[in-house]
């Protein structure tokens, strides 16, 4: 089978079992941020070569959202581990 | 007065049963369709996530009645239906602490056994089946094919596969066609 991500939760599974979600390194910005602010948080993604942190969404094992970080030209996944943990999702 | 009268029937009444493929003898594989007497699914509030003894509550005492399958997530299994007092009963235990939903007609246990089971999943599923690492009462949430289901050892020889009920037909359908080199032996409730 193809790429394997090891999830936090559920050991090695198929990437097929897994929803991307983006880019998780991007910070939401404060509430009474500029327009320009907001426009670049919703809208602009940089399509980076290498190292690139994401949010995978294990869609058919737990169910938990996780960040992998992972090189875009070799596919080598570096780290997973459960968004939740950063403290950036509730 | 309805324009139709509602039928109770099993998800597997009509699928088909008898013997498939190989005739060989020794490794062939059992399929069944086991009874559809209740599913629960659980989930924990916010923080609550180590409730594993107050979970096992819920379950009706079987072996592998409650089914763990991610943090804070949770099916409780048993062949017993359960009346609404039952099911209140248990909603009560868990009080704040998780959210408990009746999936009882919503998804389907089909039993799997056989000495080349492991042999015959593995076409399905990338999750590793070997004994080591899936000892006899673990769960996996899973993709077998394209269908979710929640895998779950029963003993050396022998898994149950929990899938969505309007998908239950079509993996039954699945299980003979990957059970055929080894012969396989396929039986639904009477
Ligand atoms: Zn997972």
């Amino acid at each position: 089978m193809a790429s394997l991500i090891t999830c936090s939760h559920c050991g090695p599974r198929p990437k097929e079992e897994f929803t991307v979600k983006g880019d998780a390194a991007i910070a939401r910005p404060a509430a009474d941020a500029s327009e320009d602010a907001w426009y670049a948080y919703v809208y602009l993604r940089d399509n980076p070569r290498g190292r690139h942190k994401e949010y995978w969404h294990h869609t058919s094992g737990c169910r938990r959202w996780l960040v992998v970080e992972r090189d875009t030209v070799t596919h080598a996944i570096y780290a997973v581990a459960d968004a939740a943990a950063q403290g950036e999702t509730a | 007065m309805v324009d139709f009268a509602l039928l109770h029937r099993s998800a597997l009444t009509g699928a088909k049963t008898g013997a498939f493929g190989a005739t060989s003898t020794g490794s062939r594989i059992a399929l069944a369709a086991l009874a559809e007497g209740h599913v629960l699914h659980l989930l924990a509030a916010h923080g609550n996530d180590d409730l594993q003894s107050l979970v096992s509550q819920i379950g009706d005492g079987g072996p592998y009645a409650v089914r763990a399958y991610g943090p804070g997530q949770w099916f409780v299994v048993g062949d017993a239906a359960l009346s609404a007092a039952d099911f209140s009963g248990k909603a009560a235990l868990l009080a704040n602490k998780a959210s408990i939903a009746d999936q009882s007609h919503g998804r389907v246990r089909i039993g799997i056994s056989g000495a080349s089971v492991e042999a015959v999943l593995a076409k399905g599923t990338a999750v590793d089946l070997d004994r080591a690492s899936f000892a006899i009462g673990h769960s996996a949430m899973t993709l077998i094919g394209h269908i979710s289901a929640l895998i779950t050892r029963t003993g050396v020889e022998s898994f149950e596969v929990m899938v969505l009920r309007g998908f239950a037909e079509s993996l039954w359908d699945d299980l003979i066609q990957m059970s055929l080199e080894f012969g396989v032996d396929a039986k639904t409730a009477d």
